[in-house]
């Protein structure tokens, strides 16, 4: 493989350890307890220790500071830690922050986690009554769910392509059919289109099924250098390249003031993964998009370049698109901020998905459109 | 962790407005939508800020304007919500873009500027409807709205 065209790394990161713990509507224990637990069952997984650690990246909406979790765990000393923000946007780039901290040298295993109890820890919107800032123009109206704030994207672009329901039902049954393989995922019903289009409205024209779950869940992943890898059993899961982007004027979920209508700060991500990589959309086996909600999808194929702006319902229909979000994703799977997408990114790659591509040599992930967010791929070869 | 001072059963957000945003909330009490529009390049600018993100010129002019405009994109607000909207489902919310290019968030409300329990059908609500601003006095918090336009 050729090297990707953004040089300048001294050393390739690789994925050698993703653990999960199970899902739920109730986990049982602190998110701090979990996000422990998900880190050391990753470490584990890598045949690595508590010892060897020495790097730490989370979200900012992670409620566990990496000092708390590096205090709770025994870690000596982070030589590379920090945050990233928006919410969930910050999967791929928090993951991206760790690999950058390994090509450089400056830290060698670095533990990226998430934990949230969003399902047993109600829901974020409801307490906030004091708006600041952004919020101070929106809460107001009762703009606090992130799905209205998707609805009104969803709206323009039902309107703009011309998207009947189904286009966003076939998502939703899709993903549930993909959950359905993996014991592991939440939703295990089947669905159906008229299941889908009988659900209630929760904003306009989203429904109940388009919109993830609510779900607990911890999960880690431990990232080292190749060269480390040597005396590891673990397949190394090589990160070929990752990027990130805002955006103009780019709001937490609602872009929609000034600038162009419809848009995502994924568009902007694009040309700079491909060619950070090296690598085109149609060199991913297999692709895990963010899914807070099922328009993600579609929009996702279009504007990372899989098809053409509007073509995404017929490259769907017409079954030209790589397997996606084949775990069940955060609508039938799991909702953890898409930080199962990114497990889930590594385990095609690994060959143990429970629906696994074939011949997967790159495994796209990226995470929350309409937030600033990123995007890596994951692939089975070193660059 | 409620807000202290505000019962969460029964009050609705409210905006804690800054120096950046106060002649906002201000022209609203008197009935005034106030954008702010670079005095030197002459953008107009949502949602505010000190700095023009046009030319980086500081102090952007705040300047009332008609809040004409139309339906860039609506929802309709259905369950759940916060306690304080139970009563008030389902409402339309709009997304206004007005004649100066600017898109705003508001209430679909009547034209007497008053509560529209509504999915927005009977008003005819779509992509593209000619709007015009009213104010809707949410328990005391005065917000720009808008009513179809006669």
């Amino acid at each position: 493989m050729s090297r990707p065209a953004w040089a300048g790394r001294q050393r390739q990161a690789v994925v050698v350890g993703i653990h999960a713990l199970p899902f739920s509507k109730n986990i049982g224990m602190t998110e701090r307890h979990g996000g422990g637990l998900a880190i050391l069952g990753a470490l584990q997984d890598a045949g690595l220790s508590v010892a060897d650690v020495d790097g730490m990246y989370r979200f900012v909406w992670e409620g566990t500071t990496e000092m708390e979790m590096a205090r709770i765990l025994g870690i000596e000393n982070l030589r590379m830690f920090g945050e990233v923000d928006y919410g969930g946007g910050a999967g791929c780039p928090a993951v991206s922050h760790a690999a950058l901290a390994i090509e450089n040298g400056l830290a060698d295993v670095v533990v990226v986690w998430r934990s949230r109890n969003r399902s047993s820890g109600g829901r974020p919107w409801v307490s906030q009554l004091q708006a600041t800032g952004q919020d101070q123009f929106e809460r107001p109206y009762g703009l606090v769910r992130p799905v209205d704030g998707m609805a009104l994207h969803t709206r323009y672009w039902m309107h703009k392509y011309g998207w009947g329901p189904e286009v966003l039902g076939r998502v939703a049954i899709t993903q549930r059919e993909l959950a359905r393989r993996n014991p592991a995922a939440v939703m295990q019903k089947p669905m159906t289109m008229d299941d889908y289009l009988g659900a209630r409205m929760i904003a306009d024209p989203l429904r109940l099924f388009d919109c993830c779950l609510e779900t607990d869940g911890a999960l880690a992943m431990v990232l080292t250098s190749a060269e480390r890898t040597a005396d590891l059993e673990v397949t190394p899961v090589y990160v070929t390249g990752f990027a990130m982007g805002s955006g103009p004027q780019c709001y937490g979920m609602t872009f929609y003031y000034d600038e162009v209508l419809g848009v995502t700060p994924a568009k902007y991500v694009a040309p700079e993964l491909w060619k950070n990589t090296g690598l085109q959309p149609e060199d991913m086996d297999v692709v895990q998009f963010y899914d807070a909600f099922t328009p993600q999808i579609p929009v996702s194929f279009e504007e990372y370049g899989f098809c053409g702006e509007g073509e995404a319902p017929a490259y769907m229909l017409e079954g030209k698109n790589p397997p996606y979000n084949t775990s069940g994703g955060g609508l039938s799977e799991a909702y953890v901020h898409g930080f199962n997408l990114l497990l889930e990114g590594v385990r095609q790659v690994r060959g143990s998905s429970t629906t696994q591509a074939k011949d997967v040599q790159h495994s796209l992930v990226t995470s929350g459109n309409v937030v600033p967010t990123g995007a890596i791929v994951f692939s089975k070869e070193p660059w | 962790m409620s807000d202290p001072g505000l019962d969460f059963a029964t009050s609705f957000p409210v905006p804690m407005p800054d120096a950046d945003t106060q002649p906002f909330w201000d022209g609203c009490e008197r009935g005034e939508l106030l954008i702010q529009r670079c005095g030197y390049c002459k953008k107009w600018l949502w949602q505010p800020r000190p700095i023009c993100s046009g030319c980086q010129t500081p102090d952007p002019v705040w300047t009332r304007v008609s809040g004409a405009g139309f339906v860039a994109s609506w929802t309709v607000l259905r369950p759940p919500s916060l306690p304080a909207f139970a009563q008030k489902l389902p409402y339309v919310l709009l997304l206004v873009e007005l004649d100066e290019g600017v898109r705003l968030i508001g209430f679909l409300v009547d034209d007497a500027g008053g509560w529209l329990q509504t999915d927005g059908e009977a008003e005819g609500i779509h992509m593209g409807t000619r709007m015009s601003l009213r104010f809707y006095d949410q328990a005391g918090t005065i917000l720009p709205s808008w009513t179809v336009a006669s």
